[in-house]
């Protein structure tokens, strides 16, 4: 009789071991979703911690209101925290993109997993009351409640999510606290009642959870597909950046570091842009120069001009380049330009290149990542466009993707003042890009003989949006304008700073 | 993996025993410089520029540049010593004509000089790990209370009272080089007193300008504010008469040491390095001053009309007994650099990597990215460097610890304390390059500057000339580039009057 109370009291109380430790890890994971998918890790950790333990008081308050049918009710919650704990992290995963009041739902999720939670504890010790003297049952509940939570917090960082991931750890905690509540089944038979059914149940929970457990990386992906909206068709991470390729209905989108570079719906309206006004003005369009571009897109449009000898793209990410070379999908938009025997890929810093080649150019186009960092700002710098003077023919003309006038003015200027400190004409353009929005570039020449809108020469093919129309593109509205920006230099980096302001408006 | 450079203290500390062999060789010139740090070569190069190339200069170290030297590994140049260079004051006529030379300054645009982009040290500069998280600047910002804000603001409003102060003769209280300050004399009784001393005096009390204070002084003087005197401590906010406007400095990835190879073409055809002079004489007509050759293990015998000790006043005591006196209780500041290759750039919570990094209260003063001054976008390695100096009054006590304690205790050292804003750093050190300066640089303790020892020891006797930042107290390079100008003035003027 004795040595059965005593395993059915350390039974138990491995019980609150375990379940203090699922507790917790619930609390890790909602505390981690919600920094992973909302940021700002402090407040949200914050605000899980507040409501679980809050939900927790709730449940303890409720427990008082049962009191009959203990050790049933008591499997009965291990099963529900199994499964509502367990497949809580999916849920939030899987319902981020489509819901906006996702932030209800986590803290709906969470309230629910702390009230069973917070049953848990007063219920066992309502189960156990007169079968252990009330002092030793308070003292062991609680130490083995507080232990647990150790466990869980060491684990948790340092083995659970680098080894199974936020989704498995849940998945695998849940299946635990299922395990726990089918060992009580089994190993208490007599104290309970309908066993059988709560026995099933039990196995029902599990086996769903395994499922879900075997298919958490599919759900993954199906998510992250959500993620962007569209469905993922390839990804590929080179050494500097994570390209992915989206596919929804006719619209291909290409993802540089989860930034668009390009929907191919619209692209051709930002490409027409960038090249075909200084392939037109240009004096001479036999060497051309191409920085940044790897995805091949203006090289497409270049080609289109006969009179063209040569043309260099320098792209620091040879990944990138291997990838619009080799791709059936992208180098079908790019209609295979980079393997066209006209062009040499160099796959290099862009700034040092500039600084040591010895060629000249008749035509420069700079089609680099905005300059969202103080990396990226080097190459909108005064000293930057100073450096291309030496591989600029007397008549070169040079284009440079500026960002957007439209929300960024200032930032756009500032590049636009800056190439006319080096370059003395100077001019600006913009035109509509759907998947981006009002998009601009700067437009220079040293020799001012040189008019933008003159069309010495067009494509041979019918371009779908350009109608060598530069006047056309060349009027800003008031909102487009800003006149207080200074010039960019290395020791400022006052770009940098413009754009983090502008685009952090947004 | 762990590497121990610094100056070559073991071949400088035999002029304790001067256990050197007999001269084998005598060599005669009519001018000979010993030691090739920034005077040396500052000298060397106004001798040339006054049409005089028929001089020596030796050196101790196996390469020029003193204190403005650097290394260099596979991934950076890195500083080993000094490693900017403000902007030069508008009236520095000569620092100004030298940057135009080697084309640092690149032209003028309504009469001020236009520096070359690329040697302007690069945005973002500075950056303070204050409260857990990276903020811009070096002045404690972040959550400041407005008690703490009206007091900083009313000490960079003194500092700027005193930047633009002038004397009686219309001269600048503070200026630099230190020769060309006012002879007024109305600012000197601070020179009196310690720094601390004058921050409790005008009720600036906030933990936070102390330290940052402190830092400055740790910076230029090597002791902080308990050790440098308060007009020290004020003339390094009010000499400069650009920091008010927060410009930028001048600086390179490998330091100083690229003004040091500007200078040093001037002195190339001329300079014997690894010789130790350690005896210095004057004879009848001249100066005859014996050198230990480190590379052959021989002594050689140098008679030469006039001499410029272009050599620390401690080295001097060894070399001129007679002169050990006026060398005795001039504090010098050990100082400690550590070059640490990491497989990846530390990650920036609250603001990115900038070109000075400092640890607010840290044991040191932060860290240099030596990469910072690149165009390229990535680099393989990261490399930084962090500095080190010794602080406590004691600096025997401290130049014994520095060179009693192994590698490895500093290697823990530096770890320990960039652990601090860069968790699990030890596990991204590659390489750890630590690297000693027994006598960092020279520091201007309360008394020091207007003291008579400084004045006695820059005093030139017969035909030896001085010329070293020590003998401005203050340990830059624009006043070792003075130095040596100056004590070639002098002694060019002294040879024509001679004839």
């Amino acid at each position: 009789m004795v040595k059965k109370k005593l395993s059915f009291e350390i039974l138990l109380l491995l019980a609150v071991f375990t379940i203090a430790t699922c507790g917790l890890i619930y609390e890790l994971v909602a505390g981690t979703l919600a920094s992973y998918l909302l940021g700002d890790s402090v407040k949200q950790f914050s605000f899980i911690i507040g409501v679980y333990l809050f939900s927790m008081g709730v449940g303890s308050y409720f427990s008082k209101f049962i009191t009959k049918n203990l050790l049933n009710t008591f499997v009965e919650i291990e099963l529900l925290v199994g499964l509502v704990g367990g497949l809580s992290s999916v849920v939030l995963f899987v319902l981020f993109e489509s819901v906006s009041y996702f932030q209800g739902v986590l803290y709906f999720l969470v309230f629910i997993t702390g009230c069973l939670v917070g049953l848990e504890i007063p219920l066992l010790m309502n189960i156990l009351k007169d079968r252990v003297q009330f002092r030793d049952l308070v003292s062991n509940v609680f130490t083995f409640d507080y232990i647990g939570a150790l466990l869980a917090s060491i684990l948790f960082p340092l083995v659970l999510v680098p080894q199974l991931g936020i989704m498995r750890t849940s998945l695998f905690f849940g299946m635990i606290n299922t395990l726990i509540a089918i060992v009580v089944c089994i190993a208490l038979k007599k104290e309970l009642r309908r066993r059988q059914i709560l026995l099933l149940k039990g196995v029902l929970c599990m086996v769903i959870l395994i499922v879900v457990f075997i298919f958490s990386e599919s759900i993954l992906s199906f998510s992250e597909g959500k993620l962007y909206g569209e469905n993922i068709v390839y990804t590929h991470a080179t050494q500097y950046q994570r390209i992915v390729l989206t596919h929804n209905k006719n619209d291909y989108r290409l993802y540089l570091n989860n930034n668009l570079q390009f929907s191919s719906a619209d692209e051709y309206r930002y490409h027409e842009a960038l090249v075909h006004p200084a392939m037109a003005s240009a004096k001479s369009v036999k060497n051309i120069l191409v920085m940044g571009g790897g995805d091949g897109l203006a090289v497409r449009e270049i080609l289109k001009y006969p009179e063209v000898k040569h043309i260099t793209l320098v792209d620091l990410d040879e990944g990138m380049t291997r990838l619009f070379k080799t791709n059936s999908v992208l180098t079908g938009f790019n209609k295979n330009s980079l393997n066209n025997k006209k062009v040499t890929v160099i796959n290099s810093d862009a700034y040092v290149w500039a600084r040591e080649c010895t060629q000249q150019f008749d035509v420069v186009i700079i089609d680099f990542p905005d300059p969202s960092n103080y990396s990226l700002g080097k190459l909108y710098s005064l000293n930057f466009y100073k450096t291309l003077q030496h591989i600029l023919s007397a008549d070169a003309v040079v284009v440079i993707q500026t960002t957007s006038p439209y929300f960024a003015p200032k930032s756009f200027w500032c590049i636009n003042k800056t190439v006319q400190e080096v370059l003395p004409k100077t001019d600006a353009y913009h035109a509509y890009v759907p998947s981006f929005g009002e998009w601009g570039f700067t437009i220079a020449v040293n020799n001012p003989s040189v008019s933008f809108g003159s069309v010495n020469r067009k494509a041979n093919e019918k371009l779908r949006f350009y109608d060598y129309d530069f006047e056309g593109l060349n009027n800003f509205s008031k909102d487009m304008l800003a006149n207080d920006a200074e010039i960019n230099r290395l020791d400022n980096q006052i770009l940098v700073r413009y754009f983090d302001e502008e685009w952090g408006k947004l | 993996m762990v590497k121990l450079t610094g100056t070559n203290h073991i071949l400088g500390h035999r002029l304790w025993a001067k256990d050197f062999p007999n001269p084998t060789k005598t060599i005669t010139t009519p001018l000979l410089i010993v030691g090739a740090g920034i005077s040396g070569l500052s000298a060397a190069r106004q001798l040339r520029k006054k049409g005089s190339t028929d001089f020596l200069i030796i050196e101790m170290e196996n390469h020029a540049g003193g204190n403005a030297s650097g290394g260099e590994n596979k991934y950076s140049k890195f500083p080993m010593g000094a490693h900017y260079l403000p902007l030069p004051n508008a009236h520095d006529a000569e620092l100004i004509q030298f940057l135009e030379e080697e084309k640092i300054i690149t032209g003028y645009s309504n009469g001020q000089p236009v520096f070359d982009e690329t040697q302007l040290s690069f945005a973002p500069q500075e950056r303070l790990y204050y409260k857990n998280n990276w903020q811009e600047g070096l002045v404690p910002r972040f959550g400041n209370s407005f008690a703490l804000d009206e007091e900083l603001n009313r000490f960079f409003a003194m500092m700027d009272t005193f930047r633009q102060a002038k004397g009686t003769d219309g001269s600048y209280f503070f200026d630099i080089p230190l020769s060309s300050i006012s002879i007024d004399s109305k600012y000197r009784p601070l020179d009196t007193l310690s720094m601390a001393q004058w921050l409790t005096d005008n009720s600036f009390t906030s933990e936070e300008l102390k330290e940052y204070v402190n830092y400055c002084c740790r910076d230029d003087y090597g002791l902080g504010i308990e050790g440098i005197s308060a007009w020290a401590g004020i003339h390094y906010f009010a000499g400069r008469k650009h920091s008010a406007s927060g410009d930028t400095v001048l600086t390179w990835p490998e330091g100083n040491a690229r003004l040091a190879s500007h200078l040093k073409k001037y002195a190339k055809d001329n300079l014997s390095l690894n010789y130790l002079a350690h005896t210095v004489t004057e004879t009848e007509n001249g100066v005859q001053v014996l050198a230990f050759d480190a590379a052959t293990n021989t002594s050689v015998r140098i008679n030469a009309g006039r001499v410029i000790m272009a050599t620390p006043q401690f080295v001097n005591g060894y070399l001129m007994p007679a002169r050990k006196e006026l060398a005795k209780n001039i504090t010098y500041a050990p100082w400690l650099l550590a070059t640490l290759t990491l497989s990846y750039k530390p990650d920036e919570p609250g603001y990115p990597l900038c070109w000075d990094n400092v640890l607010y209260k840290g044991k040191g003063l932060g860290y240099i990215y030596d990469q910072h001054q690149s165009v390229q976008q990535l680099h393989d390695k990261t490399v930084i460097t962090y500095y080190y100096s010794f602080a406590g009054t004691d600096t025997k006590k401290s130049r014994k610890e520095l060179y009693k304690r192994p590698v490895e205790y500093w290697k823990d050292f530096v770890l320990a304390e960039l652990e601090t804003a860069h968790p699990g750093i030890k596990d991204i050190t590659e390489e750890i390059v630590v690297h000693r300066l027994g006598h960092g640089m020279v520091s201007p303790t309360p008394g020091f500057i207007f003291g008579a020892q400084r004045q006695a020891a820059a005093k030139n006797t017969g035909n030896i000339y001085f010329a070293h930042s020590d003998l401005a107290g203050i340990s830059i390079f624009e006043e070792a580039f003075h130095q040596g100008i100056n004590a070639v003035n002098q002694l060019l003027h002294d040879t024509a009057m001679d004839t």
